[in-house]
């Protein structure tokens, strides 16, 4: 299999999302970079036939490929994974494998079609029940099985696009060796990731977008120092959690119920002071989650936060986050504009846009939203709609409850994101935030709740914990 | 303002459009499509009568339909407005019945009962939905059908006419109980007032209140209103007493205005005739009261079709199925979009 990107060029108005686009692949593993809107998805979405380009075509083992048509695109042997598993939670495992394959009429020679899938998966080392419904499954599961449903139907040419956001550690390891031994097969993969540590333990070759060309084709072994320079015009040091801080004020979190052992225990409290930024790690599928969401709704567990005041907390003292940001954040159809005027509703009855107006360009200007007041929020990239939640946080001392505050973000939006969050250290009396990556806990917390499966297993002060510890806490070894 | 300007010159094709869809099948029908929308037009404005006749016509369907801008805001479906139409007409007609039937306060007294009978007919729904999770279109169906048993057993049962039992309803109101009209072709400007009132106040409320825009918020996603301190609970309920309200009025005018005295199919299925209206114009307020007026008035002039042309009145019907059909299918289409490109970039 040999692919060949030749001059792809796409435009959405003005805005210029793929711009003479060559690149060639002959075996591999081929990693995909840029930053969030270099244009990566345009150019997934163009081989797999889901949107047309303007210009230029793709050449599959020599042969063009016609643009536009995902069923194309398929035939010809091209699968796209999906970020998200685009399969049918309420089918069985075995059900949603039928609906999506190749074989005319899988159910005519039903159990001949059986031992086909079947022997797919032993041939991976994949055991997954088929008879139990997908939505059942880890994500990580069903993106295996989504794989080996891409492979089934003949795929020679897979592209991944941030498929291990959801993965487990050892879900990444399992997915990334059946990957090299695909490649042994002559299947090439493009993997498009954001995170450079798996691109450097997986992919071979590299390409690097920006602003929607090509500026780098680079190939192993990696400098990961040299491939940041080439994706971030400013590669600004990161910015350290101020550890200087001190405030004579203290906190307390009250984390009642079970312990994670099953056992009823007493209350136990962990007095903290103002201005502490709170990690809560955890896997994925842990509920870590869940107990940033907890301080402010109160439905998960019993654990709460009292203040050494002992002022009963309000509601609006807390600012919630969720990580969903434009299923549960923000309202879709509204705009910027409509948005800061939401956030003024709760202290008056009749809203002076003028008013808003110049407020909003303040904190547009200040928290660098890329958008305009008309442009209703479904619009924004991940990372405008990220700091558009950022820039509506009160103005006054709060406790802010940020569940995985960069999550799907590149790492100039994440430093960014950290940057405005952290400046707030001496306003607030807690932030909180939840990550999956252990790396993002260990460089912004002071304090570590580690969460596994339900529970809080440890909280403690990062000064005397390490790096491993906390992985071993969230992965249940105590 | 370029892009309300935008949004006019859009609608204004697209209006161009169904229209001509329409006429092409009035063409496939045998009939001139020239001919019917003449008689529509001398029947519903031909003379000042008639054009009075057309306003009657188009207070409740009016007043329906900026009910439903609320309850639509708010992300609901509000079928149950043809009851919440309804039980403000039985609000309207209790008064009329009452010791205040022959006072001229009396239609004063009807706007209250209305506004509270239909209010209350519609926060049930919202209470339902609310506290009950119960969706809102079974529950608005179901209250359909009980306001039409209630209209029903009170014209049989307790306010049957003197000596008949007859569904053709109650006894005519005392003229007093009317809805006040001036000059001698009975203009209705208490109604015309109460019409243009309430739309400008909706557009204040939408445009420059905390709660208008709330309620879009709701709409839009109810998950989201927590994190920015208020019920999404709260403003469902909100939205379904007013609209009732104000649907309750679209029923007092019926009671009070059109018919004088309360019959069996007193909404006459203006309520549903509306939720089309505010879909064609996705909840925007001005043309929410203009095409309401052009609703009114093929109903009105459709009577003539008969007279005219021989055609019969079901003609209406199918005209204005064609024109909601056409026009949504248009909407999804975006053509006049790309027309309007075209038009500018020849402009240019």
């Amino acid at each position: 299999m040999k692919i060949e990107i030749k001059n792809i060029s796409k435009k959405f108005g003005n805005l210029v999302a793929n711009s003479e686009i060559n690149i060639s692949i002959n075996n591999g593993i081929h990693a995909l970079l840029g930053e969030n809107g270099a244009g990566k998805s345009t150019l997934v979405k163009i081989i797999s036939g889901q949107i047309a380009p303007d210009n230029g075509e793709i050449l599959l083992d020599g042969e063009k490929l016609i643009l536009g048509t995902p069923i194309e695109s398929i035939n010809s042997g091209v699968g796209l994974l999906n970020q998200d598993p685009l399969d049918f939670g309420n089918l069985s495992v075995l059900e949603t494998f039928l609906i999506g394959i190749k074989d005319a009429n899988p159910y005519r020679n039903l159990k001949q079609t059986k031992e086909n899938i079947l022997r797919i998966f032993q041939k991976y080392k994949i055991n997954i029940d088929f008879s139990q419904k997908t939505k059942n499954l880890s994500i990580g599961e069903r993106q295996q099985v989504e794989l080996l449903r891409l492979l089934y139907n003949g795929a020679k040419l897979i592209i991944l696009d941030e498929p291990t956001s959801a993965f487990s550690l050892e879900q990444k390891k399992m997915m990334f060796e059946t990957l090299r031994s695909l490649t042994k097969e002559g299947i090439i993969i493009i993997f498009v990731s954001h995170k450079l540590d798996e691109i450097i333990e997986l992919c071979d070759t590299a390409t690097i977008l920006k602003s929607g060309s090509v500026i780098h084709s680079i190939s192993k072994p990696f400098d990961s120092q040299d491939i940041i320079e080439k994706m971030f015009e400013d590669t600004s040091s990161k910015i350290k959690s101020d550890k200087t801080f001190t405030n004579e004020n203290n906190f307390t979190i009250l984390v009642s119920g079970k312990d994670f052992l099953g056992r009823n225990t007493e209350d136990i409290e962990h007095r903290f002071s103002y201005g502490s930024v709170i990690g809560i790690a955890g896997l994925q599928g842990s509920s870590n989650d869940s107990y940033i969401k907890n301080f402010f709704t109160n439905e998960f567990s019993k654990t709460k936060l009292v203040l050494d005041s002992k002022i009963k907390i309000p509601k609006k003292t807390y600012y919630y986050m969720p990580s969903d940001r434009i299923e549960k954040g923000l309202f879709r159809d509204l705009n910027v504009l409509e948005h800061f005027g939401l956030f003024k509703s709760s202290e008056t009855r009749f809203l002076n846009w003028n008013k808003i107006k110049n407020i909003s360009s303040k904190k547009i200007k200040k928290f660098n939203i890329r958008a305009n007041f008309s442009n209703e929020v479904s619009e924004l990239s991940g990372g405008n709609q990220q700091r558009l939640m950022l820039s509506l946080m009160p103005e006054n001392q709060s406790i802010l409850l940020l569940e995985q505050p960069t999550r799907g973000l590149d790492f100039n939006s994440a430093e960014n994101i950290w940057e405005m969050i952290l400046s707030r250290k001496s306003k607030d009396i807690a932030i909180f935030f939840s990550s999956t990556d252990i790396d993002e806990i260990w460089e912004y917390s002071d304090i570590v709740i580690s969460v596994s499966g339900k529970s809080i297993v440890n909280i403690n002060y990062k000064k005397e914990l390490t790096k491993d510890k906390v992985i071993n806490y969230v992965s249940g070894i105590v | 303002m370029n892009k309300n300007i935008q949004l006019i010159q859009i609608n204004f094709i697209r209006l161009v459009l169904t229209l001509a869809i329409i006429f092409f099948v009035l063409t496939l029908f045998g009939t001139s499509p020239i001919s019917i929308f003449d008689s529509i037009i001398y029947g519903s404005m031909g003379s000042y009568s008639k054009f009075i006749r057309t306003l009657i016509v188009w207070a409740p369907i009016s007043l329906a339909s900026v009910a439903l801008i609320y309850t639509f805001s708010a992300g609901m479906w509000n079928i149950g407005i043809e009851g919440q139409i309804i039980m403000g007409a039985v609000g309207a007609t209790f008064v009329a019945r009452s010791f205040f039937g022959d006072t001229i306060i009396s239609p004063y007294v009807q706007i209250l009962f209305a506004l509270g009978f239909g209010g209350f007919w519609g926060l049930i729904c919202g209470v339902l939905k609310v506290k009950g999770n119960v969706h809102e279109i079974f529950s608005g169906l179901g209250l359909d059908f009980v306001a039409s048993g209630i209209v029903i057993y009170l014209i049989i049962g307790p306010w049957k006419r003197e000596g008949i039992a007859s569904t053709s309803g109650t006894d005519v109101f005392d003229k007093a109980s009317w809805i006040p009209t001036i000059g001698q072709n009975e203009f209705p400007l208490l109604l015309i007032l109460i019409i243009f009132v309430l739309y400008i106040f909706s557009f204040f409320i939408f445009k420059y209140t905390s709660f208008g825009l709330r309620l879009k918020a709701t709409g839009v996603n109810e998950d989201a209103a927590e994190r920015f301190y208020f019920s999404s609970g709260k403003y469902i309920l909100l939205s379904f007493f007013i609209a009732g309200a104000i649907a309750g009025l679209a029923g007092f005018s019926q009671a009070s205005g059109a018919y004088h005295k309360l019959v069996p199919s007193i909404s006459g299925g203006f309520g549903f005739l509306s939720i089309l209206i505010v879909l064609i114009c996705s909840r925007n307020i001005f043309f929410t009261l203009i095409i309401s007026f052009l609703f009114s008035a093929l109903i009105v002039g459709g009577s003539q079709l008969q007279i005219k042309l021989g055609l019969d009145h079901s003609l209406i019907g199918i005209i204005q199925a064609l024109f909601v059909l056409s026009w949504l299918i248009l909407e999804k289409l975006k053509l006049e979009k790309i027309l309007l490109s075209k038009i500018i970039r020849s402009n240019e």
